[in-house]
């Protein structure tokens, strides 16, 4: 498969050479399973769409990457039809790889800064790594990293999500025995349970997690930390000389509105959770049962609301999104909006629900709406939706709200020492993750309040890191974390560790 | 030797330590040193190296360890110097030497190879050698644990016992990254042959040299073995009774046997088998099961519950406990068949595993020492949920009253041991072939009017909650119900278990299982508990066919 290049190609001619279009599965196919929709590269798209890459000198897109893989550095390696390399080169800097190519928004991060993307479509660097990463599993060319020597400290991870299993990760190879403690039966948090199949195919995650306990890392499921075991237990009794939390933000928002607890209106991770995790889809095989219904009402427009739709769309359902703003202020990854809407989905922009109404057994029979309309943008160019006094009536049976999440209360609610805001975010110093509780570290959703996978892992890198120095006695003793209630950290796009206070919007807390 | 130079010398008196103290403040401001004058004072000051009479005299002695630093400061210039006097001098002098050699900032291990080299037949010097190499920081040294390897060979004893030394020193000292895999396979072969020497020195150095290689990490899980083995021979517990004579190489093994000792896998520690070690029928349909979960035991308080899963594709179902045991490690529910999860549940025999058991949940019940009576009301499996508070509000000093209700007489459960935990026990029955007839209402109608009652817990089928709280209202007796909400995860994460409590949404799972009976919306609960009557049938048709 490696092609000879010739004579090496002048810069103009690469950024002129076409975008290679990832193959999707057909529109009328995927809504009938849950099979993954983008198809991936083949060698030869593959090494077309590396072609493209300009390989900067000071590359904008490893600068925009939360975790500063070296882009131009694998896509080099791909040009040149080593992609086990690539994966390799991918490795050093980020442990998910193939979640990573799949998840990520790169349209908000290296992709929106690629130089490429001034003159022609960016270089499609997600789908780069997705087909490096997707390489190595397929082709079995993962080598093990050397795992220094046991340095005979201990941590403990909370949770299993991005950020717990790649600080179970960084310490592991730096030689510190890791045990990881899942609420859950099984791990991967967010990407078992709310993530889909047709966008995360489960067996991904099932061999990190496998190639993981290879590498040493102990995971103990059934384990709500906090209840069973709390982090003075840990520290004190249990003999660890450090915990990471990274037990995201599992707390579901729902609307105040009359009906919201009426049957059929579930929460997103509600819903999600009964057919990711418990496979209630393939009810009764799987016992988790879930009440599906022929209308479903989806509120939100976020990544979140679009898995819903595009989930509850392939369980043979009509589905109505309800959201109040338009289209253009929708949060979603765009390319998971669009894949949405080729999906026959129905779109009720600029509705805000104000009523579930119920039958006489309190089963959701029909969402009554609000229409808005935008207001003129103000002085930070945001337009807010404000109510007409219009409303509207349509009929449905199961209701989906997918509002976001807070984080959940069980760990900060068993110690006080650990420091939160008001909005039951919890509060590290943003440089080493390190939490008001000494030996305590933390990163992830649980610090953001709701962010990406990426984000997640870069900040579980920071902590890992600072947690290896604090085991090695060379960590400052005075960890700045903020003591007003008010606080949240602006914006997250840290890059190698450090947040910069930028102009993204607020944590939705 | 120039000017400025021989007006240091001359202050080096060792009669006088703030003379030679003045001295070393002096030398050390100095600037721009030629090569001369950095040998001339290296000269004079190692001097006080040699000065054995500060032994003791700690002025002195910390002197000679600020010489050493200064000298050390000097750099390669002073290397030959240095490593000249090493190859001769006595051992204590060696050792100030050795550290003005290892922390000279100059790439010098090469040097020290040499010279080690040229006077390989002279043991003294090469003793001086290998203990400098013991002082070094540089991972440069590395290239001398072969040389020092061959050295734990020697003829000489006390050359072998130095190296022993050495090799442990460096193993505790240098990053473990600098050890190719090949050095460590020879490093621990040598220090394991050594441990038979017939010195006890020698001995005594190799177990300490592995020692400190296992507390490093440095040894494979085969080579601890191997160690822990040696070691039990040494201090006469591996059956053979044939200790070592020499207490010194005893008390190096006792100190270090630990380290060797097998340590199981951290999260070994946590994983419960969930066995079903009991199981007996205590009514048509109802169970009652002593399961093996003792981190859960160890954990839980009277009013939490768990939620388990039986198998692999099963529903994850919330239960009660109705008793644990700390001790045995076990803990107790009563499972009462009404769907497809709990008639699987029913169905498992001794030994069987539960795959999944998550716990303790929810808080604790509102436990504390009440001015008046506290009556607690089971129905159905409730009778066993309420035992733990009954028992918890005992211990407390308080009168307890449990009520319990069935159907009829067969459908009672548990009540003796609730009577065990209580100062009275009623029980009602609906057809009157056992105590009361009627409703557990009636029963506590009588004690209401009978006596004061600070605190009332039901637990058990909803409307009998919600009669409870309706009785219990006007009273304004603090009435709390243990709500049965379905549940998925049980961690507050879904938002399945939300129950409407004072106006508010509440999740039962996090925020309860308990609540406020006279703030509950039973009608929506009840309601919400029927979400999924048609599923489930069909689960329960698919069980049966
Ligand atoms: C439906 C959905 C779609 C998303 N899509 C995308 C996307 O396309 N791209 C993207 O980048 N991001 C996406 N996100 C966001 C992303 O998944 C999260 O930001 C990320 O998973 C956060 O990782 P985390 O490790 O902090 O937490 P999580 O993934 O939430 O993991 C936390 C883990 O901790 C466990 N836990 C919680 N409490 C305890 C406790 N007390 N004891 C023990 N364990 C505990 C939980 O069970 C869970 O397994 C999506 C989120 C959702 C819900
Ligand atoms: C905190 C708590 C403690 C509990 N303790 C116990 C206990 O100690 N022993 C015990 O036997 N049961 C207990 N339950 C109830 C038990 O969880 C349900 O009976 C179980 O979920 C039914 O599962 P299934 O698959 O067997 O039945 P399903 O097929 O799910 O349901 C069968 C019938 O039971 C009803 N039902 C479903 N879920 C519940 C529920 N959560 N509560 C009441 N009725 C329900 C349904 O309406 C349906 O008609 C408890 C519930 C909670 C929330
Ligand atoms: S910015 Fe674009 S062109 Fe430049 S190195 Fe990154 S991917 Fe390549
Ligand atoms: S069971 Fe999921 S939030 Fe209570």
């Amino acid at each position: 498969m490696s092609k000879e290049i010739k004579r090496p190609l002048s810069n103009k001619e690469r950024i002129n050479l076409p975008h290679q279009i990832m193959p999707l599965r057909q529109a009328w196919e995927r809504v009938n399973n849950f099979a993954e929709v983008p198809l991936g590269y083949s060698d030869e798209q593959a090494v077309a769409e590396a072609q493209r890459c300009l390989q900067c000198r000071k590359p904008h897109c490893v600068e925009a990457c939360p975790v500063g893989i070296d882009i131009p550095g694998f896509i080099k390696l791909i040009e040149q039809g080593d992609p086990a390399a690539a994966a390799s080169k991918i490795r050093e800097t980020n442990f998910l790889p193939a979640a990573c190519g799949r998840v990520c928004p790169q349209d908000k991060q290296c992709q929106a800064v690629c130089v490429v993307g001034r003159k022609n479509l960016p270089v499609g660097i997600g789908s780069l790594e997705r087909y490096a990463a997707d390489y190595e599993r397929e082709h079995h060319t993962l080598t093990p990293p050397a795992i220094a020597p046991s340095t005979g400290k201990r941590v403990a991870i909370i949770g299993s999500g991005p950020a717990g299993l790649s600080a179970a990760y960084e310490l592991r190879v730096k030689g510190h025995e890791v045990v990881v403690f899942e609420a859950f039966h099984r791990a991967g948090g967010v990407m078992v349970y709310g993530i889909p199949r047709f966008r995360l195919p489960l067996e991904i995650i099932d061999e990190d997690i496998a190639y993981l306990e290879s590498l040493g890392v102990q995971f103990v499921y059934n384990m709500v930390i906090g209840n069973i075991l709390t982090l003075d237990d840990l520290l004190e009794q249990e003999g660890f000389d450090a915990v990471f939390i990274g037990t995201g933000a599992g707390l579901p928002n729902m609307l105040t509105i009359p009906g919201t607890n009426a049957n059929g209106v579930y929460s997103a991770n509600e819903y999600l959770t009964r057919i990711n995790l418990m496979e209630a889809d393939k009810f009764p095989e799987y016992s988790t049962p879930l009440f599906q219904g022929k209308k479903v009402a989806v509120i939100g427009a976020g990544n979140t609301a679009m898995d819903v739709l595009r989930t509850a769309k392939r369980l043979g359902s009509e589905v109505t999104c309800y959201y109040r703003r338009s289209e253009n202020e929708a949060p979603a990854r765009s390319e998971e909006l669009e894949h949405a809407k080729e999906e026959f989905i129905n779109w009720r922009w600029l509705s805000n629900p104000v009523e579930f109404i119920v039958d006489e057994n309190n089963f959701v029979k029909q969402i009554k709406c609000e229409k808005m309309v935008l207001s003129e943008p103000d002085e930070s160019g945001r337009r807010s939706p404000q109510p007409t006094g219009e409303f509207f009536v349509e009929d449905c049976d199961t209701v989906v709200m997918s509002l976001g999440c807070s984080v959940n209360p069980i760990i900060p609610s068993t110690d006080k020492e650990v420091r939160i805001n008001k909005w039951g975010v919890i509060m590290v110093d943003v440089e080493t993750c390190q939490t008001s509780k000494k030996g305590v570290f933390a990163g992830g959703d649980a610090i953001t309040g709701g962010s990406t996978v990426i984000l997640a892992m870069g900040q579980a890198k920071t902590a890992a890191a600072a947690i290896d120095k604090y085991l090695r006695g060379e960590l400052r003793e005075d960890p700045r974390v903020p003591t007003d209630p008010n606080f949240y950290v602006k914006d997250w796009q840290l890059n190698n560790g450090h947040a910069k206070n930028g102009k993204q919007k607020k944590v939705t807390a | 030797m120039t000017e400025r130079i021989e007006h240091i010398v001359k202050h080096i008196h060792f009669d006088s330590e703030e003379e030679v103290a003045k001295a070393l403040d002096h030398a050390g401001q100095l600037q721009d040193l030629t090569y001369e004058e950095k040998n001339d004072l290296a000269a004079a000051f190692s001097i006080i190296f040699y000065h054995h009479d500060h032994a003791g005299i700690t002025a002195m002695g910390k002197l000679a360890i600020r010489a050493e630093h200064l000298i050390a400061g000097f750099g390669c210039d002073v290397v030959p110097f240095l490593l000249g006097e090493l190859i001769n001098a006595d051992s204590e002098s060696a050792a100030y030497l050795g550290k003005a050699i290892a922390l000279n900032p100059c790439p010098n291990v090469d040097a020290l190879l040499q010279a080690w080299e040229e006077n390989w037949d002279d043991d003294f010097a090469g003793i001086n050698i290998i203990q400098t190499l013991s002082y070094f920081k540089d991972p440069d040294v590395v290239k001398a644990i072969p040389q020092i390897l061959v050295a734990c060979k020697s003829a000489n004893f006390q050359v072998r016992a130095m190296g022993l030394y050495t090799i442990g020193k460096l193993a505790l000292r240098l990053d473990p990254g600098v050890f190719s895999e090949e050095l460590l396979l020879s490093m621990f072969d040598t220090v394991f042959t050594m441990l038979a020497d017939s010195k006890p020195l020698v001995r005594k150095n190799a177990a300490r040299s592995l020692g400190k290689m296992q507390k490093r990490g440095l040894l494979t899980d085969k080579q601890r073995l191997q160690v822990l083995a040696a070691f039990k021979a040494i201090l006469g517990t591996d059956g053979q009774h044939n200790w070592d004579r020499a207490f010194i190489v005893r008390h190096e093994a006792e100190h270090f046997l630990p380290l060797f000792s097998s340590r199981p896998a951290m999260g070994d520690r946590y994983r419960q088998s969930f066995k079903i070690l009991a199981k007996k029928e205590l009514c048509e349909k109802t169970f009652h099961f002593v399961i093996e979960a003792p981190m859960i035991a160890r954990k839980l308080k009277a009013g939490q519950f768990i939620i388990v899963r039986p198998h692999d594709h099963s529903e994850r179902i919330p239960l009660s406990l109705c008793g644990w045991d700390v001790d045995r490690g076990t803990i107790e529910i009563i499972v009462n068949t009404v769907g497809k999860t709990s008639a699987e549940i029913n169905a498992l025999q001794v030994g069987d595993r539960f795959i999944d058991i998550v716990g303790p949940l929810g808080q604790r019940s509102h436990v504390q020492a009440y001015p008046d009576t506290c009556v607690v009301i089971g129905g159905g499996y409730g009778t066993g949920a309420i035992i733990p508070t009954a028992k918890d509000l005992k211990a407390l000093g308080n009168k307890v009253i449990g009520i319990v209700g069935a159907r009829s007489k067969d459908l009672l459960l548990m009540t003796q041991e609730l009577a065990a935990v209580c100062d009275e026990v009623m029980i009602t029955t609906n057809d009157g072939s056992a105590g009361i007839e009627g409703f557990v209402t009636d029963a506590l109608q009588q004690v209401v009017l009978r006596e004061d009652v600070s605190y009332v817990l039901a637990v058990g089928p909803v409307p009998m909650m919600q009669a409870v709280s309706k009785l219990t209202e006007p009273l304004a007796i603090t009435t709390y119900v243990s709500l049965n909400a379905i549940m998925v995860d049980g961690t507050g994460m879904c938002g399945a278990c939300r129950v409407s409590v004072g106006g508010k949404t509440r999740f039962a799972c996090f925020h309860g299982p308990d609540f406020n009976g006279h703030e509950v919306d039973f009608e929506q609960l009840m309601k919400r508990q029927k979400m999924f009557v048609k599923e489930e049938r069909e689960a329960l048709y698919s069980v049966e066919a």
